[in-house]
């Protein structure tokens, strides 16, 4: 019964469905927010990822990679995370009860009442340091730290991991160059989350969660953020072993597994495949199709959405920060097409250019 | 305001969580501390402490026990004695000590006084030559007389002193009067009870008590502990952490307390006494522990001080449970550099004794590296500092020795021809059994026979000139020397050669003849030496050596080799250089035998026969193995286990390998050519241990030169020699360097044994040696075994005369020792003396008849040329001392001659005649009854001719 679960759990698990999986699951969650906020739904959640954690830990591999001392924080981090978006969800659809009801927001209902921050709140902070306290003693004592071999040159780790927090930015190197996945898109992250600010100005909900009058927003950056940053760091954890291969969560990593590699340019695909001629000799004529395609995709949904979908929006934000805000959403949203065109086409590179280590 | 805001602020709420958090975080700081404290090393320290108490208890028991009671009992009656005696000047004797008290505070205060005033005097003389220096002289002045100021106080402060002192002496040997006798009887019940009382404070220094619980508590244990972690640090030796080397530490000793100490040779581990202390980490040993540490031999992390981290490696799995069970072991994951395990402890001897052919306290690694060099291991594996050479036969003119037959049904199972061979089985394996790869082994079988055949050049044989008789030529093998090497005739002393048995199935009667008589004429290069046989002797043991059949492998049937098989794997060999039209058009253009001839080039490449074997085409291959220089520090991770249940150690994977090579292909699916090639040696389980030992001493050096074992110059010649000694296995027949020659033990009558060659460096000239070496002349003519003609080059000749001297401690000078008889009257004693010991007697060329073979000596007609003069002199002195056993009489028992009327009796001077005599002794002037040598040679022109040779 738990072999053909596990068996199940591993054929279930590969980039592809688990990727797939959880942006369905994700989309079901921002459409039914009210259904998922419900105690009893949390409570189901809560209990079939704590059962599947349970029926894990008596598997021998998954017992070890999730109780290493390096990975240990992570799983706390997992339910952490997922506590803090669901209680902050909650809040958001009570107050959009309420203020459909007519009724104050919770926030503003809480506003009336006021302590003083001393000694009030400092003793409750000074409470919550000695509980912080007393986990770092009892961390200590029951986790060693995680130190390995004398660092070797000639031998390096495998797999060789980034810190857990860099896990992610490593999944996107299976997918990108590492000028992508390790500089421009990281610095994009930062800019554009210091750009949340400036392009949405709108006042209208602050002070207060709320669900529905923010809806665009907070699916964006949940998409973000638990997606494409914290789902690629559980893949990155779990379930990358030795080689950057993936393995489902209770299969053991073995050294010597063997996967075919047959990613192919788009290059290839139009002048080969497609119009069976050579590739052209020289670089621009060669990477003229990703080229274009790229052109296409970071200019026909920014100019269609804008008299379509966007339009109003379009209006509120001005030309400078729409446009700004599509470039922020494309190059966002260009990651998961890559992955998908990757294990759809086995497409490796739009842009393929050995000559001047070029590659998108 | 808190009543305002319930919701927000409850102090029950925060109180009471407050509460448990503060006895939480108690019990677990706590638990923090007391865990930190607890130690596995300080468990260890605390039970050596009890086991050394125990220990020095037990001493004290029979310290006690050893004490002369009765002269004890007899001073105890004296101090009661001395006593009372003294009791009767009770007033005086107080009296006397008051005076003595008062006498030390007066001569406290004077001394204060006399000290206080000397500084005074120091500092102004001081300052009156710097003041002097400079010129100042009012400065000068005033410090001048300061001093002459104080001079008389100063001298009269002395004075006063000294005699206050006096007075004291004066007043305690008033006292000693009274009391000396009872102090001297204390002192001397004391020295008797000496031992008792150290024993005594031992045990109470041992004694685990409350002051040393509170000095190892807790927090207190930064003040003086008693139990600390115990380290070794080395001077010269680093641990190697690839950025940065750091000094090495072993912390070892932390628990193995006892390891340096005498006493606990059987205390329970880790407190044992380490074995051999004069070898092994003693001060005075080659390898102190001061200087060499732990973990240098031992590996492992010296840093560590439990059990677990250091790294500890069991020697078989009934050891690691029991560990399990004791220590909760577990092979440590992050430390590459792990214990040896004892039984391969010896790999680490070669980190700093590298060079050394033989190392006699390192028994099992030098099994191992002769075994590697006996089966041929550098044939296919390059290892640094060990020479590939060809282990098997030339084959490059094998025609002439060997049927295409016998080799296909050789290669089959060698095995089955002769199961004491060395050469190992290739095909038909583990991995090459399934009947896919049954076919092609035996395509490749027939294949390799076929090149072989093909491309062997013809080589000149001859003809025995009779047909010989086999009863005479087993006798034959028997006497003249064969089982120096071989076994053979139903003797095995030595299996150095091939065993002598089937060669009826096997060669060719011509080719043996032409063999025995001169094997260098089919191979330049063999070991096998000539007998300098002659035809009649040669064909007698040819005849009988062809009459031992093998039977039962003449009969084994010749495996059916399919053509398509072949081609096929001719295509498979030719398509990694060919495109597969151009490659199958080629082999149709061959004929089935050009296919099979072509073929087996290849598989002799593949399988790497040339590594043993001289074949022609392959004389500047490869060798198809893998690199083992390093094989003994390999990371684990890079040997592959496959699907082979097995332990992750390098130990573990060398010793699966060496028994089952081809068992890592279990499981896989893998083309016939990309098997594993390594043949099956049939290695007993000791064997293969060794071989282990020998595997994991190959490591990178990282010891510095200077704690290196260097040899010397004279060692170095001895290794060289020893290389050769073991190549042409000298010590098959002789007894040299040590070790007995093995064909001693198959001859009753140990005088028909070939000679001794202990000290031989010392007893014969260089020249003649090299001589000898190169040609052998008869010395002892009644010995049936030959000492043959190996054919050595000047070079090896050169190595074996001085390894010889060098053994011997003499130095290698290839001069030629001469002697001059001094006076008229020496000589004519000499021969004198000589007639009457009777020496020719047993020392003669052609012994008399009658006499058992122990009694025969070397020919006296050849001494001259071949003894040191020296050597003579010790010899005759006793010969004994020499060599244990020998029949040769002691004339000069002690000293002291038999015939008193030569040189007066005078021993030293008879045997030097006798030895001068020797230089121009002229067997058929003694043997015609010529008293005298004169007519032969004299002296003067014995002596030229002598500095000439």
């Amino acid at each position: 019964m738990i072999e053909a679960f596990k068996h199940g759990v591993n054929a279930f698990c590969n980039p592809t469905s688990i990727f797939s999986a959880a942006v369905a699951l994700f989309a079901l969650m921002m459409a039914f927010p009210a259904f998922f906020v419900s105690t009893p739904a949390a409570l189901v959640l809560a209990f079939l990822t704590l059962g599947f954690f349970g029926v894990g830990l008596t598997d021998e591999h998954f017992r070890t990679i999730v109780t290493t001392p390096d990975n240990v924080p992570i799983v706390g981090m997992l339910f952490i995370f997922g506590y803090f978006t669901w209680f902050a969800l909650r809040k958001a659809v009570e107050n959009d009860k309420r203020i459909a009801a007519g009724q104050p927001t919770l926030e503003k209902a809480e506003a009336e009442e006021k302590v003083m921050v001393f000694p009030y709140l400092i003793y409750i902070e000074f409470v919550a340091a000695l509980f912080y306290s007393i986990i770092l003693v009892l961390w200590s004592i029951f986790l060693k730290a995680p130190l390995e071999d004398t660092a070797n040159p000639s031998i390096s780790p495998n797999p060789s991991k980034a810190p857990w927090y860099f896990l992610g930015l490593q999944e996107m190197l299976v997918y990108y160059d590492p000028w992508i996945a390790g500089v421009l898109l990281p610095t994009f992250i930062i800019l554009g989350l210091c750009a949340i600010p400036y392009i949405d100005n709108d006042p209208k909900t602050s002070g207060f969660y709320s669900f529905k009058e923010r809806r665009r927003g907070i699916i964006l950056f949940l998409f973000g953020f638990w997606i494409l940053w914290v789902l690629l760091i559980i893949i990155g954890t779990f379930l990358r072993g030795p080689n950057w291969n993936f393995f489902g969560p209770f299969e053991t990593w073995d050294v010597h597994k063997l996967v075919p590699l047959m990613n192919v340019n788009l290059s290839d695909y139009v002048f080969v495949k497609t119009l069976g001629m050579g590739l052209p000799k020289a670089w621009y004529l060669r990477e003229m199709p990703g080229f274009i395609l790229l052109t296409l995709y970071f200019w026909l949904p920014v100019t269609l959405l804008r008299r379509t979908v966007f339009k109003k929006y379009y209006e509120s934000l001005g030309a400078t920060r729409y446009v700004i805000y599509m470039i922020l959403f494309l190059t966002m949203f260009s990651l998961p097409i890559k992955m998908y065109l990757r294990w759809a086409f086995n497409l490796k590179y739009i842009v393929a250019i050995p000559e001047f280590f070029f590659n998108i | 305001m808190p009543g305002q805001a319930p919701k927000l602020y409850s102090i029950k709420k925060t109180t009471v969580a407050f509460a448990v958090a503060s006895v939480f975080l108690l019990i677990s700081l706590v638990w923090m501390v007391l865990q930190d404290s607890t130690r596995e090393w300080k468990g260890w320290q605390r039970k050596f402490m009890e086991l050394s108490r125990q220990k020095a208890s037990a001493e004290l028991e029979a310290a006690g026990k050893a004490v002369d009671t009765a002269k004890l009992a007899e001073l105890t009656k004296q101090i009661e004695a001395a006593r009372t005696q003294s009791k009767a000047h009770s007033d005086e004797i107080t009296r006397v000590k008051k005076e003595i008290a008062k006498a030390d505070v007066d001569t406290l205060k004077a001394r204060a006084h006399y000290q206080d005033l000397k500084q005074f005097q120091d500092s102004d003389r001081y300052f009156l030559e710097e003041y002097r220096a400079h010129h100042e002289d009012e400065q000068a002045k005033a410090y001048e007389a300061l001093l002459a100021h104080r001079g008389p106080e100063f001298s009269k402060a002395k004075a006063d002193l000294e005699s206050l002192e006096a007075a004291r002496e004066g007043l305690q040997a008033k006292l000693e009067k009274f009391t000396g006798a009872e102090e001297t009887a204390r002192r001397e019940a004391a020295k008797l009870t000496q031992a008792k009382t150290l024993l005594e404070k031992k045990v109470k220094k041992l004694t685990f008590d409350w002051m040393q619980m509170i000095l190892n508590a807790p927090m207190l244990d930064f003040i003086r502990p008693s139990l600390q972690i115990q380290q070794i640090v080395l001077e010269n030796l680093y641990d190697d952490y690839y950025f940065n080397k750091t000094q090495k530490v072993d912390r070892c000793v932390t628990c193995h307390l006892g390891i340096d100490q005498k006493g606990f040779e059987d205390a329970p581990q880790p407190f044992r006494t380490h074995p051999r202390p004069e070898l092994f980490l003693a001060a005075d040993s080659p390898h102190p522990l001061e200087e060499i540490g732990c973990t240098v031999c031992h590996g492992g992390s010296g840093h560590s001080a439990s059990f677990v981290t250091a790294a500890h490696t069991p020697r078989d799995k009934k050891q690691a449970e029991a560990w399990e069970k004791k220590y909760h072991w577990h092979p440590m994951k992050h430390w590459s550099e792990k214990m040896l395990p004892l039984n391969h402890a010896e790999a680490s001897c070669a980190k700093c004794h590298a060079g050394q052919a033989e190392m006699p306290e390192a028994p099992k690694l030098s099994q191992g590296r002769k075994l590697a060099e006996t089966f041929g291991c550098f044939a296919c594996h390059k290892v640094d500092g060990f020479e590939r050479w060809k282990v098997g036969p030339n084959l490059k003119h094998v025609q002439s020795k060997l049927e295409q037959d016998w080799i296909i049904r050789w290669l089959q199972n060698p095995k089955e021809f002769r199961p004491s061979t060395k050469m190992p089985r290739i095909f038909h394996l583990r991995n090459t059994s399934d009947p896919g790869s049954a076919s092609k082994n035996d395509a490749a079988i027939a294949a390799i026979a076929a090149y072989l055949m093909k491309n062997s050049e013809p080589i000149a044989l001859d003809n025995p000139p009779a047909a010989g008789d086999p009863q005479k030529g087993e006798a034959l093998v028997k006497e003249l020397g064969c089982l120096g090497c071989h076994s053979a005739a139903g003797v095995s002393a030595n299996h150095h050669g091939p065993e002598l048995s089937g060669l009826g199935s096997k060669v060719k009667a011509e080719w043996l003849y032409t063999w025995l008589k001169d094997p260098k004429r089919y191979h330049t290069e063999t070991r096998m030496p000539s007998l300098r046989l002659s035809d009649e002797e040669a064909s007698h043991i040819t005849s009988y050596l062809l009459s031992l059949r093998n039977e039962k492998f003449e009969s084994i049937e010749l495996p059916h080799v399919k053509p398509e098989v072949v081609e096929q794997m001719a295509l498979n060999f030719m398509t990694t250089t060919k495109r597969q039209v151009e490659a199958k058009a080629e082999l149709e253009k061959m004929s089935e035998e050009d296919r099979l001839e072509y073929l087996g080039g290849k598989m002799i490449g593949q399988q790497g026969c040339f590594g043993c074997h001289d074949i022609k085409g392959f004389e500047n291959a490869k060798q198809i193995g893998t690199e083992l220089s390093e094989e003994g520090s390999k990371d684990v991770e890079k040997l592959f286990f496959g699907f082979v249940p097995l332990e992750h150690t390098r130990q573990s994977w060398f010793f699966q390998k060496l028994k089952e090579p081809r068992i890592f292909d279990d499981g896989k699916e893998l083309p016939y050519f990309e098997k594993l090639r390594m043949p099956q040696f049939d290695f007993t389980d000791e064997q293969a241990d060794a071989l282990v030992t020998f595997l994991l001493s190959l490591q990178k050096t990282v010891i510095p030169e200077a704690m290196q074992n260097r040899l010397d110059l004279r060692e170095q010649q001895i290794e060289a020699g020893r290389l050769i000694v073991a190549q042409f296995h000298c010590q098959g027949c002789h007894t040299l360097d040590g070790k007995v020659g093995a064909v001693r033990e198959i001859f009753e009558d140990k005088g028909k044994a070939p000679p001794i060659l202990t000290g031989e460096g010392k007893k014969v000239q260089s020249p003649w040696l090299y001589k000898f070496l190169s040609g052998p002349t008869t010395i002892r003519p009644w010995l049936t075994y030959r000492m043959p003609t190996f054919g050595f080059d000047h070079a090896k000749l050169t190595e074996l005369v001085q390894y010889f001297n060098n053994l011997d401690q003499v130095p290698p000078a290839f001069v030629h020792e001469g002697v001059v008889p001094s006076t008229e009257e020496e000589l004519q004693s000499g021969g004198k003396l000589f007639q009457m010991f009777q020496c020719i007697k047993c020392h003669k060329s052609n012994p008399e008849p009658g006499l058992s073979a122990s009694f025969l000596a070397p020919d006296l007609a050849v001494a001259r040329e071949r003894l040191r003069p020296d050597w003579v002199l010790e010899w005759l002195k006793d010969p004994q001392t020499l060599q244990e056993g020998t029949m040769m009489p002691t004339f000069f028992s002690e000293g002291q001659s038999p015939v008193p009327d030569i040189f007066e009796g005078d021993a030293a001077k008879q045997i030097k005649a006798i030895r001068d005599y020797l230089w121009i002794f002229n067997p058929e002037a003694v043997s015609s009854g010529a008293p005298s040598a004169k007519g032969t040679q004299t002296p003067a022109s014995a002596a030229s001719s002598s500095a000439t040779a």
